[in-house]
């Protein structure tokens, strides 16, 4: 038990020092381990875990969905998504910001991550803001929240991660991320709405669009529609219909999603034989990242339930004799603390190990808690100091303070904890879908 | 000097950064052309699953050392404005020597595993392909991994004229996709 503690803290030093995530969770993992058990047996622990993760076959939907997100992009779809928002929200009060929000969503549908939402809207998003006038808090912030839908909406890399870490269905995980990431959405269109209302300046209407351009606009994504249908409802089960019984696990749903992301970029002409290879690469070395992550935080999670920690925190929560209701009021108000530091995977990958063995044997579900730390996660993204989407767009927009983003993010910060508080109250929110999935 | 040295590393990388692109362009095209045998004529790959396995060590492993080259591995950046000067670099070139001792027993450990494996003649399921092999793969990938992090933590500390500037090595990847 102190053994975990100290070592926490050690890898908390140690990550702050700027050593590599995956190394400070490696090496305080396998000292922590030999200190419970021998050397040999840390050793072999540590080896086997390394062969084991670089051969998972359920790990494969890591590289397969990024590479998804990357060729759909190739083939100009952020752009098209913002047009389509655009001809039908456009001549609203706050209309260019809600379309931001909306292409944001639908770029969330076919890329795991929340900075690259956050990134690739914004060069798409930001130049027909200012455009037409929209203050820079108001632009900013849009993005800025909207993109953190990336990683609720499915795919997500971070639900992988977590379903990988729990042994939680993920095709579960994505299927329950679908109703809280629209609520999102919705809370966060009503966020524009309200900065609006209090500041009519903030963001002027545009020009109304005609039905005739709409249906032109929506044209330019079908296609891509087509692949979310695709991949999202193979892995519901949707097609698992007469006559060709097709589900699909969540590897091959990520495969189809490569593959037709690929396709859809070659049909547009948005590939050559060179931008091809540097996104297979790209995606390669992003994977590599994130593997080293994933082994260092399998090491130290064998060393922190060797050590007993779980055990002992369930020991404590019981002897304290908490609700588990209030229990998960203080595991999110740590992530929130948490949140306000650290990055989201390091975050996720030092909590989940601790936090989810104490959080099933209270009884909630696995996939609930799943979706609830997403959301707070995604919290966490717009949270000062450390939102990093925010540092995101402060690196596409340079001439914006930092707290001119920070201010106008308030209205969407508070939504989200609004979407926080229902997803508590109604697990229903989270739990429908999936139910549904048998 | 510090040219010809960047040109040698730009070579290197090449290699390995093919075989994990090719690597992974074979993994999608399988996946998908698995489903749709499946679907159309129940005729699934039934090697693809230990093809996955086999792609994904190739992919994650060739591409290791290239990171760790390039310094991409995930890092939490928080405290970076305390350190300046003469600081980045001492604690840059400590870390990555400490991230390559890391790598050392590991390796070690995954060299014995491959033997044992070859010892035993473990074989994949369908295709009777030695485990060793991939094994010795993974070995392999993780000692270059352990010397490039010692060799760029020496010259990081010893010889910095070697690397670029910094903002020539920067932007070497997108976005991280992990959040």
């Amino acid at each position: 038990m102190e053994a975990a503690l100290i070592g926490f803290a050690v890898v908390l030093v140690l990550v702050l020092l700027r050593l590599p995530i995956a190394f400070a969770m490696g090496l305080v993992g396998m000292v922590g381990y030999w200190y419970e058990t021998s050397f040999r047996g840390a050793l072999s622990m540590v080896g086997r875990i390394i062969i084991d993760t670089a051969q998972d076959y359920g790990l494969s939907v890591i590289p397969l969905f990024i590479l998804m997100g990357l060729f759909v992009n190739k083939g100009g779809l952020s752009r098209d998504l913002y047009r389509v928002s655009y001809d039908f929200l456009g001549h609203f009060k706050g209309g260019l910001a809600m379309a931001t929000i909306v292409a944001c969503g639908g770029f969330s549908a076919i890329c795991g991550s929340s900075l690259a939402t956050a990134a690739t809207m914004s060069k798409v998003a930001m130049p027909q803001m200012r455009k037409y006038g929209y203050s820079d808090s108001l632009s900013t912030a849009s993005i800025a929240a909207g993109g953190t839908l990336g990683i609720l909406i499915p795919p997500s890399v971070i639900l992988v991660i977590y379903g990988l870490l729990t042994e939680t269905s993920i095709g579960k995980l994505f299927i329950a991320g679908i109703i809280p990431g629209i609520l999102g959405v919705f809370l966060y269109l009503f966020a524009v709405r309200f900065t609006v209302l209090v500041n009519p300046k903030a963001g002027p209407a545009g020009e109304r669009s005609s039905w005739k351009e709409r249906l032109a606009a929506l044209s330019g994504i079908w296609s891509v529609l087509l692949l979310f249908v695709l991949v999202i409802g193979g892995l519901y089960g949707a097609f698992n219909v007469w006559p060709i019984y097709l589900t699909f696990s969540p590897t091959e749903a990520a495969g189809m999603g490569a593959m037709g992301a690929f396709l859809i970029a070659l049909s547009r002409g948005g590939l050559t034989l060179k931008s091809t290879y540097s996104t297979l690469v790209e995606t390669a070395y992003t994977t590599a990242g994130l593997f080293a992550v994933l082994i260092g935080a399998w090491i130290f999670s064998n060393f922190i339930n060797i050590a007993g920690l779980p055990e002992a925190l369930l020991g404590f929560v019981n002897q304290a004799g908490f609700s588990p209701f209030t229990v998960m009021l203080m595991i999110l108000a740590v992530y929130v603390v948490l949140g306000c530091v650290f990055e989201s995977l390091s975050m996720l990958l030092l909590t989940v190990p601790i936090f989810f063995p104490l959080v099933t044997s209270l009884g909630f579900d696995p996939i609930w808690f799943g979706i609830i730390v997403v959301v707070v996660v995604e919290i966490s993204l717009i949270t000062p100091p450390v939102g990093l989407n925010v540092f995101v767009l402060k690196g596409v927009v340079q001439d914006v303070p930092t707290a001119t983003i920070f201010k106008g993010v308030t209205p969407f910060w508070l939504v989200d904890l609004i979407r926080l508080a229902l997803l508590l109250a109604f697990p229903a929110l989270v739990l429908y879908l999936p139910q549904q999935m048998g | 000097m510090s040219a010809l040295f960047r040109k040698t590393c730009l070579y290197a990388e090449a290699a390995p950064a093919a075989l994990a692109a090719i690597a992974l362009f074979t993994l999608m095209v399988m996946t998908f052309m698995d489903v749709m045998l499946r679907s159309a004529f129940n005729e699934p790959i039934e090697a693809a699953s230990e093809l996955t396995r086999i792609l994904m060590a190739v992919i994650v492993f060739s591409s290791l050392p290239i990171i760790s080259a390039r310094g991409t591995h995930i890092v939490v950046d928080l405290i970076d404005p305390l350190f300046r000067g003469i600081a980045v670099r001492i604690r840059d070139g400590v870390i990555d020597i400490i991230a390559g001792l890391l790598m050392i027993w590991p390796t070690m450990r995954c060299f014995t595993l491959a033997e044992r494996a070859r010892d035993f003649g473990d074989v994949t399921e369908f295709l009777n392909i030695p485990q060793f092999y991939i094994i010795y793969f993974i070995t392999f990938f993780a000692a270059v991994t352990a010397i490039v992090l010692l060799a760029k933590g020496i010259i990081t500390l010893f010889i910095p004229s070697l690397l670029a500037p910094p903002q020539e090595r920067a932007e070497t990847m997108a976005p991280a996709q992990e959040g």
